[in-house]
């Protein structure tokens, strides 16, 4: 791995000055405007865009990162709305004993192993963890009732067409192909693929068109399977666990931010007050649950990461209607908060782009809790360390 | 019953509506709302709320993109700015 010392600097002006609550989310698209990005740092004034190039480039490059650049901080920011943040629960104060990052110890305990970039194993520690908050987990899904189901991991390209996704993430996806059926290309890909630190090298033209995808959500293929129909008895509740994928590219790193990590998800279909209340009604049976275990966070508004092109406009709209808000646990190592969960709401978006409708002919309103499971268990191990004579009661007891 | 006559405003606000969501002039009613239409989704809001800045010099902040989600909302708006 290269150290930063071998990189080269790119300082760069902004054309309009970065406010403050836009900072971190340019900063996170840097890393998709140029391959040779290695890092990208806003400063925290929002006037200064410091980028480490992993070669030199020449000037005719250089001067194109600058151009895509610009344009990222101009589509970001000109006209934006600063968003209208709403604390719903803050115990961020809450005292826990540990300040190291927990990561070097996990791995040199072998219980994370690394098999490429945002794809860990992790070992009986951390499983343990995450079994006994999924076991909380399916409690709040259990005290609504909630119906389980089993979601494949792969998703059809024409479903993520569907509810504009490839719009609103294309940064974030996963592609899944395969060879295609003829005996030639798959003979000669036998004969000649070979893995390289370049990539996978195979013949030109092996592998079929894409039809499918690594899924980036748990909850789009409950509504995938109720499109098209009335919604049977105007309202459900399902729970479900999945492998999600979003690529982020130089963003990844350690458990905090994974290509493939894991999602408990407890959705929710109906009219609007059955979504809402509900929503609201989990966040308040979560609340004890993390106070008996110590956790330090903050329940706050948010926005999901939507991309470059139709950032403004869908950022400042689930802000302004309140859609999402995360559950935010201190990771006192790096003085941050890291989100490990959400409450979402999405209006009517899927019941309108699917037709799934209530009894009236209406389209049905949607909503998801959805927890991290990896997330979860990384911020409990910030906050309480490895040890587990250092953790709660609760949890000791629990998983020991 | 007589009919209202549509205002200056009315005529000018749906204008900003036809524009903005790129709509027939004959589905923007006095009663149109956010959701009505495929095209006034959230994408299309926040284009009826640029527009609104740009033609009545209205702020856009989070509490006018959550309140100003129908014509006659954005017509009370207005009115009570100053607009006629």
């Amino acid at each position: 791995m290269s150290s930063l010392e071998q990189y080269t600097s790119l300082e760069i002006t902004p054309p309009l000055e970065i406010p403050p609550h836009l900072v971190g989310e340019v900063q996170s698209k840097l890393a998709y405007v140029d391959e040779w990005i290695a890092r990208g740092e806003v400063s925290a004034t929002g006037d200064s865009i410091c980028l480490q190039l992993r070669q030199p480039v020449d000037q005719t490059h250089q001067a194109d990162i600058e151009e895509k650049v610009h344009r990222v901080v101009i589509s970001m920011v000109k006209g934006s709305v600063k968003p209208k943040v709403q604390v719903l629960e803050d115990h961020t104060q809450r005292p826990t004993p540990y300040t190291d990052d927990p990561m070097t110890e996990l791995v040199s305990l072998g219980e994370v192993h690394q098999e490429t970039n945002g794809v860990f194993t992790l070992g009986p520690t951390v499983t343990r963890l995450i079994d006994f908050f999924e076991a909380q987990f399916l409690s709040l899904a259990d005290s609504f009732g909630a119906a389980p189901y089993r979601f494949p991991t792969l998703i059809p390209a024409s479903y993520l067409e569907r509810v504009n996704y490839f719009r609103a993430f294309p940064h974030s996806l996963s592609f899944v192909t395969h060879l295609r059926e003829d005996l030639d290309v798959i003979d000669h890909f036998a004969e000649q693929a070979a893995y390289d630190e370049h990539g996978l090298n195979t013949p030109p033209g092996s592998f079929d068109q894409i039809h499918t995808l690594l899924s980036p959500a748990v909850c789009y293929h409950l509504y995938f399977a109720l499109a098209d129909h009335p919604l049977p008895g105007g309202k459900m509740a399902v729970t479900s666990v999945g492998n999600c994928f979003r690529y982020e590219s130089i963003n990844l790193a350690s458990l905090e931010r994974m290509w493939n990590f894991t999602m408990r998800e407890v959705i929710f279909v109906g009219p609007k007050e059955y979504v809402l209340d509900n929503r609201e009604l989990a966040r308040q049976r979560m609340a004890p649950f993390f106070e008996q275990i110590g956790l330090a966070y903050r329940v706050e508004t948010a926005n999901d990461p939507f991309f470059v092109g139709e950032f403004r406009k869908q950022a400042a709209f689930q802000s302004a209607f309140q859609l999402k808000f995360e559950i935010r646990a201190n990771l006192p190592y790096k003085n941050s908060t890291l989100a490990i969960g959400s409450y979402n709401y999405h209006q009517d978006f899927f019941g309108r782009h699917l037709n799934i409708t209530l009894p009236d002919g209406s389209p049905v309103h949607t909503g998801c809790v959805a927890f991290g499971l990896e997330r979860v268990a990384l911020a409990f191990l910030a906050q309480y360390g490895l040890d587990p004579s250092d953790w709660p009661t609760p949890i000791r007891s629990a998983v020991e | 019953m007589e009919m209202n006559q549509p205002t200056s405003l009315d005529k000018r606000i749906q204008s900003l509506l036809v524009e903005a969501l790129q709509v027939p002039p004959e589905q923007v009613t006095p009663d149109l709302q956010f959701g009505d239409l495929p095209q006034w989704d959230s994408m299309g809001h926040m284009e009826v709320m640029i527009m609104l800045e740009a033609e009545f010099n209205v702020e856009i902040n989070a509490d006018t993109i959550a309140e100003l989600t129908s014509s006659s909302t954005i017509r009370k708006y207005l009115k009570d700015n100053g607009h006629v």
